[in-house]
Formats: structure tokens, sequence, C-alpha cells
């Protein structure tokens, strides 16, 4: 911790990356030119991560500068994939993005064990990012989830509405059947077309803030209606008509006997239904690009109305993207989009045993 | 007390008083004497002699329906008819209901029984593209009228089913349900005893007591009807419709469930739907058949089956159609 090149009142400001990278040269005895050449291609192998690792350090302790202090931060991108053998000798030197110099150093550091291996935490912990190492998942599973509790506040309570009433109230005729062969007509439709509407509708009628969860929610929430709807709807009328009958000749009321009797013996039903569609939410992606949720968007959203990724669009970037690493990262993103949907189902099954043993 | 609507007997007190519901004595159909007398393909000719032959052999029944007396007058319907859509099921049917009395409406399938029933706690209202024409007293007010809610109707008139349909509740919730949503209490005591004296009246306390509170629907086919009266009775109705209550269940649940109906009968008007003649002539001691949605004779249990007017009727009570 050089005093000389450390700005106590702004730490983050320091080249703590070209500090180590010098202090490892020297400490291999090697003379650097006068630009710096040696030590600007070792820098590259480290993580900005570092910096923010020692700005931090030097924040809460400013008694460590002039120190020799130790810190653990990740390697960069390319030297990750140099250890994993994804970049060997092999490919042409010029092409490839390490070079031979840097590659002796990461075997140096590796001999002598400075560098070991691990799991990068970071992949839970940080929002996106344009350097792989530091990537995460974070910002958009916040994303998703934000999402998807707009979805289903709007979705589930609108849905199984409209489908008591139009199961159990509604006076059937014409107009319950236009309505039930748009709704299937509905359920078919394309997702891209409701992000579409989506995009007219809320974006450039009402005005909402784009690639907001809050958008991708009322999306989603159009796209899930239909399905939410039709798979209560074939719940209710799975009921047996004996306790509809038991109900009414007790003298309860129409909506009594829909909200005591029919619809708790219908619940499970509709939760499956309601899952399924939620599950179905949770995975779109097609959507979700003509609202602009499918765009690099850094650090975790706090709110509903503030910019977000979320899970599928972040697999979508990520396989795009021109680094290397960023397809592993693909890899995992598409882990932790399965388990979060493992996760959701289960707790559907859960909620659902709950349901059929309420009495 | 003599009805209007119930015929006198004819001054043939003095048949016999044979009994043609000699052979299953429960649940089963009656089947046609031997020996019947007359030649009855001939539908236009009416029987000139009492028309049931007094060989068959007599066995007294379970419960012996006691001949009147009956109740004043409870229900009064007047030129019911039904629809259906485009599809008339009941034509102009008038029937007076006495009251603390068992009324059987027998016939056979698809006569409109059913249908009647279900005119009298307006539970027609709710199929949809049925229409009722006709007037139905209730003590003398038309259950019909505009001011009439259908609800607090069915509150008064209690209905059991064919099929028992106890909701997938706890025994105890199945009875608590109609007091509770008709406010009949509000404390967890007094509705512990509503539940409490149900059960017991339905003749189902004794076997219950001790799980009130696991499923209705984990007890027996012939449990679950009794605890559906249970429920029926726990709101104090006045008149108890029974649409074929014994026909989804064995012979000894039967014949429990007709010595309750027997209990029952000194608190309440009730009227019961059987496909059994022997059990028509065990509960009650009134009896109206019907035939293709048409009321074809009325009158005491006992003179319909021993004497009857018609010969539809005597064709049916001998199991020669149905
Ligand atoms: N919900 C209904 N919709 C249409 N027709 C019905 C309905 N219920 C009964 N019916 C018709 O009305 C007639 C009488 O039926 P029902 O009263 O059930 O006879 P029962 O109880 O004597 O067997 C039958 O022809 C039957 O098909
Ligand atoms: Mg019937």
């Amino acid at each position: 911790m050089d005093p000389a090149r450390i700005d106590r009142d702004y730490p983050q400001g320091t080249n703590f990356q070209l500090l180590v990278a010098q202090q490892q040269l020297a400490r291999m005895g090697v003379v650097d030119d006068a630009q710096g050449t040696q030590a600007t291609a070792y820098r590259t192998l480290l993580s900005s991560e570092l910096k923010f690792r020692a700005a931090d350090l030097v924040r809460r302790d400013p008694s460590v500068i002039g120190q020799t202090v130790e810190i653990t931060a990740p390697m960069s991108d390319d030297a990750d994939l140099y250890y994993k053998g994804e970049i060997t000798r092999d490919e042409d030197a010029a092409l490839r993005r390490v070079s031979d110099r840097q590659m002796e150093w990461l075997d140096d550091l590796k001999r002598d064990g400075s560098v070991t291996s691990g799991f990068n935490t970071l992949l839970f912990t940080q929002g996106d990012s344009t350097e792989p190492e530091l990537a995460g998942v974070l910002g958009a599973v916040v994303g998703s989830a934000l999402m998807l509790l707009v979805t289903a506040l709007i979705a589930i309570p609108l849905g199984v509405g409209a489908a008591v009433y139009l199961e159990e109230f509604a006076r059937k005729g014409r107009i319950t059947d236009l309505i039930e062969v748009n709704i299937n007509n509905l359920a078919a439709v394309p997702s891209i077309v409701y992000g579409l509407l989506g995009l007219a509708l809320f974006i450039n009628f009402a005005h909402l803030p784009r690639s907001s969860p809050l958008v991708g929610g009322l999306v989603l929430a159009l796209m899930a209606l239909p399905t939410i709807i039709i798979a209560t709807r074939s719940s209710l009328k799975a009921v047996p008509p004996s306790i509809r009958e038991a109900a009414l000749a007790m003298g309860a009321s129409r909506t009594q006997t829909v909200f005591h009797h029919v619809l708790p013996l219908a619940m499970p039903g509709v939760m499956t239904g309601t899952i399924i569609s939620m599950a179905h939410a949770l995975g779109e992606t097609a959507p979700l690009l003509l609202i602009g949720m499918v765009s690099f968007v850094p650090g975790i959203p706090g709110a509903i109305t503030e910019p977000a990724g979320a899970l599928p669009s972040l697999v979508y970037i990520w396989e795009n993207a021109s680094e290397l690493a960023f397809h592993e990262r693909t890899a995992a993103a598409i882990l932790v989009l399965l388990v979060f949907m493992i996760v959701m189902n289960a707790a559907a099954i859960l909620l659902r045993r709950r349901f059929e043993r309420r009495w | 007390m003599k009805l209007p609507f119930f015929r006198s007997p004819d001054g043939r007190e003095g048949g016999t008083p044979a009994d043609p519901t000699e052979a299953p004595r429960m649940g089963g159909q009656v089947l046609p004497g031997a020996d019947a007398p007359l030649d009855r393909r001939d539908e236009t000719v009416l029987p000139t002699e009492p028309a049931v032959s007094d060989a068959q052999g007599e066995v007294p029944p379970t419960v012996t329906a006691p001949a009147v007396p009956v109740g004043p007058t409870k229900i009064a319907a007047r030129d019911i008819s039904v629809f259906y859509g485009d599809k008339q099921a009941l034509y102009d049917v008038s029937l007076d209901i006495p009251d603390k009395t068992v009324t059987s409406f027998i016939g056979p399938s698809g006569c409109g029984k059913s249908t009647f029933l279900r005119c009298m706690n307006r539970m027609n209202d709710t199929i949809q593209g049925a229409r009722v024409t006709g007037q139905i007293l209730m003590d003398g007010d038309d259950i019909n009228a505009r001011s009439v809610d259908p609800v607090l109707l069915r509150a008064q008139v209690g209905m059991v089913f064919q099929k028992p349909n106890p909701f997938p509740k706890t025994i105890y919730e199945n009875v608590a349900y109609g007091p509770r949503i008709h406010g009949l209490t509000s404390s967890k005591s007094e509705m512990d005893g509503i539940v409490e004296v149900s059960l017991k009246r339905a003749g189902l306390w004794d076997e219950v007591a001790d799980r009130l509170h696991s499923a209705g629907t984990g007890l027996s086919g012939g449990q679950q009807q009794r605890l559906v009266i249970a429920r029926a009775i726990a709101v104090n109705p006045e008149v108890i419709l029974m649409d074929e209550p014994c026909s989804a269940l064995d012979p000894i649940a039967t014949a429990k469930i007709e010595e309750l109906i027997d209990e029952l009968r000194e608190q309440y008007c009730i009227v019961i739907v059987t496909h059994s003649m022997a059990q028509a002539a065990r509960v009650s001691q009134r009896t109206a058949f019907f035939h293709l949605g048409r009321l074809v004779e009325h009158g005491d249990t006992e003179e319909i089956f021993t004497n009857p007017r018609e010969r539809r009727t005597l064709d049916y009570i001998t199991g020669r159609f149905g």
C-alpha cells in the first residue's frame, strides 16, 4: 500500500491492480520498460474486483496505508479460462487473448500457491456486469421475482375471479360463449404479440417505465390470464353438483355456495393451473424483448419501477456475449433458473397438499 | 281431518287390509301378485272389484304406518306445471300435503317426482331453463311470491338427496353450517348444543360423538345419510323433503333411516320420494302416485295400496311396470 499512490479521500480512484502488478513483477525481478508494458499486461490478469476490495479495505481502515496486506480477489476471465484449459498454447498466439508471457506468469502464480480455485460466489451476490468474472445473477433473480410478484398479484385474482364469474354467476348465453371462444384463442396467441401489446399499452400509452418489472409483470399477467381462467373453470366444473345442491338446499346463497364450498374444493386444481402459468411466465423471454427487459442492466433492482433484467433474458444476453467466459456463466444462469422453477413447483405441491386436507 | 285433495275412502273401509308389499321388505320392488284377478291389458277399463287380492301373506312391517290422524295441510300445490326448456315435465299437479305426516311420492322413473319435490323448496330455480307455473302455498303463503327469499325458504324446507352428499368437512362443520349461515347462534356452546341435539335426533350421536372433528365423508353411506338429515334439521325446518334417501343404502341402513323418518314425523312435515313400494307402505301415511308427469292418484297409504282407484296405480304397485 504505497502511501504516495493512494488517494486517501477517494480510494476507489487508485489503480490497485497496477500496484499489485508492479509489486508482483518486482518480486519476480522483471524490469519493466518506461511505458509499463509488462505491468499493464500483468494487470489485465487481475479483475477489477481486486481494486474494489482494496479500496474498501483502505476506506475502512486507513492505517493499512504504507503496510503490506494480503487481498484475495478473482482473477480476470481470461486468466480463469486459461486455468480451466479453455485457452491453450496450441492456439494461434495472435488470436488468443492470453500471451505466452502472461501464461508463464499465471503458471508461476499457480505454482507458488498464490492462486487457488474456488467457487466464485459473486455469481449469487452481483448484478450483471460487462466483466464475466464479476457478473452475477442476483439482479436477474430479483428482477424475475419482482416481475412474477406483479404477475401473480394481477393475474391470479383477476383470472380466478373471471372464471368464477363466468362459471358460477353469469347467465350462459351468446355473450358467455363468445367470451369463452375468445379466452381459448387468447391462450394460443404467441407470446411476442403480448409483448407488442404491452409495449403499445403500458409504455407508449400509459408511460410506465420501460425495462421495469412492473411492465414485465403486467405483460406476463395478460399472457397468464387465459391459462388461469381455463384451468380454474375446468376445476370448478369438476366439483360434483351434489355439493352445490347440498349447499343450496341448506339455504346457502349462490355466493355462499361458491365461496364456502365450490371454490375451496376446486382450489387444488386452481393452484395447479396457476402455478403452471406462473412457471410459464417465469421462463418467458419473447415478450420481454419488446419492453426492454432484454438489455444490459447492471445492479440489483430495488423496486418494480426500476430497470431490471430477468433470468431468461439474462441467459439470452450472456449466451450472445462476445467474451468466452460468459458462456460458462450462461450454464450457471440456466441452472439457477431451473432451481428457481423447482422451488416454485415444490412450493406449489406443498400448498396443494395443504388445501387438499383442509378438514 | 279430511282434506279436500285426499279422497275419502269411498265407504269401502271394510275392504281387506291386505298388504301387497309382502316379499322384499326393504328397498326392493314388490313383485306382482301371481293371482291378480283381472285382465289388466285394457287400460281403459277400470277394475270393478277391489283390485288387490287378499290371498297374500300378511307380514307386519318393521315400521307400521299408522293410518291417520294426519295434521293440517302444510303445503298446498295448485296446478303446478314444470318445463325444462320446451319440454314439459309436470302437468297441472294439485296436491295437499299434511303436516306431521309422512307423504310418499311413488311412480316410475322420470315421472316427475323429484321435479315436484324440488318445487317445494324452489330448487328448480337453480336449474337453468327450468320454469314453474302454478301456485304453492305453505301455511297459506305463496312460496313463489316476489317477497319470498328462496334462501330463507330453503332454511324452512330441508332436503335430503338420493346420494348422501355431506360437505367434505368435519362432521361438526356439516351440522353447524346451516345454523352458522342463518345466524341462528353466535356462541360456541350454543352451536355445540345444536350440533349435539341434531345428531341425536338423527340417531347418529352415539356413533360419532367421539369423532365430531373427523371428516363427514369418512362415514358409511347410511351414516352419511343420517348426517345429512342431521344437517337439515339443525336449522329447525318445518318441512323435510327426501328424494329417494335410501336407494343408495343397504337394507340395515335403510331400516335405520326408516325408523328415523317415523320418529321425525312427530315434529315435521315429511315428503319422501321412493322407488320401493314396501318403503312407502312402511313409512308413509299418505301416498301420491305419479305417472308421465301427472298426479294419477293420492290418498291414505293403506287405501292406495289396498284399494287403488286407477288401473295404472294398481299395475304399478303390483310391479306390472316401472
Ligand atoms: N335438470 C333437468 N333438465 C332437463 N330435464 C330434466 C331435468 N330434471 C329432470 N328432467 C326431466 O324431467 C322429467 C322428470 O324427471 P324427474 O323429476 O327427475 O323424475 P323422477 O324423479 O320421477 O324419476 C324426466 O323426463 C327428466 O328427463
Ligand atoms: Mg328422481
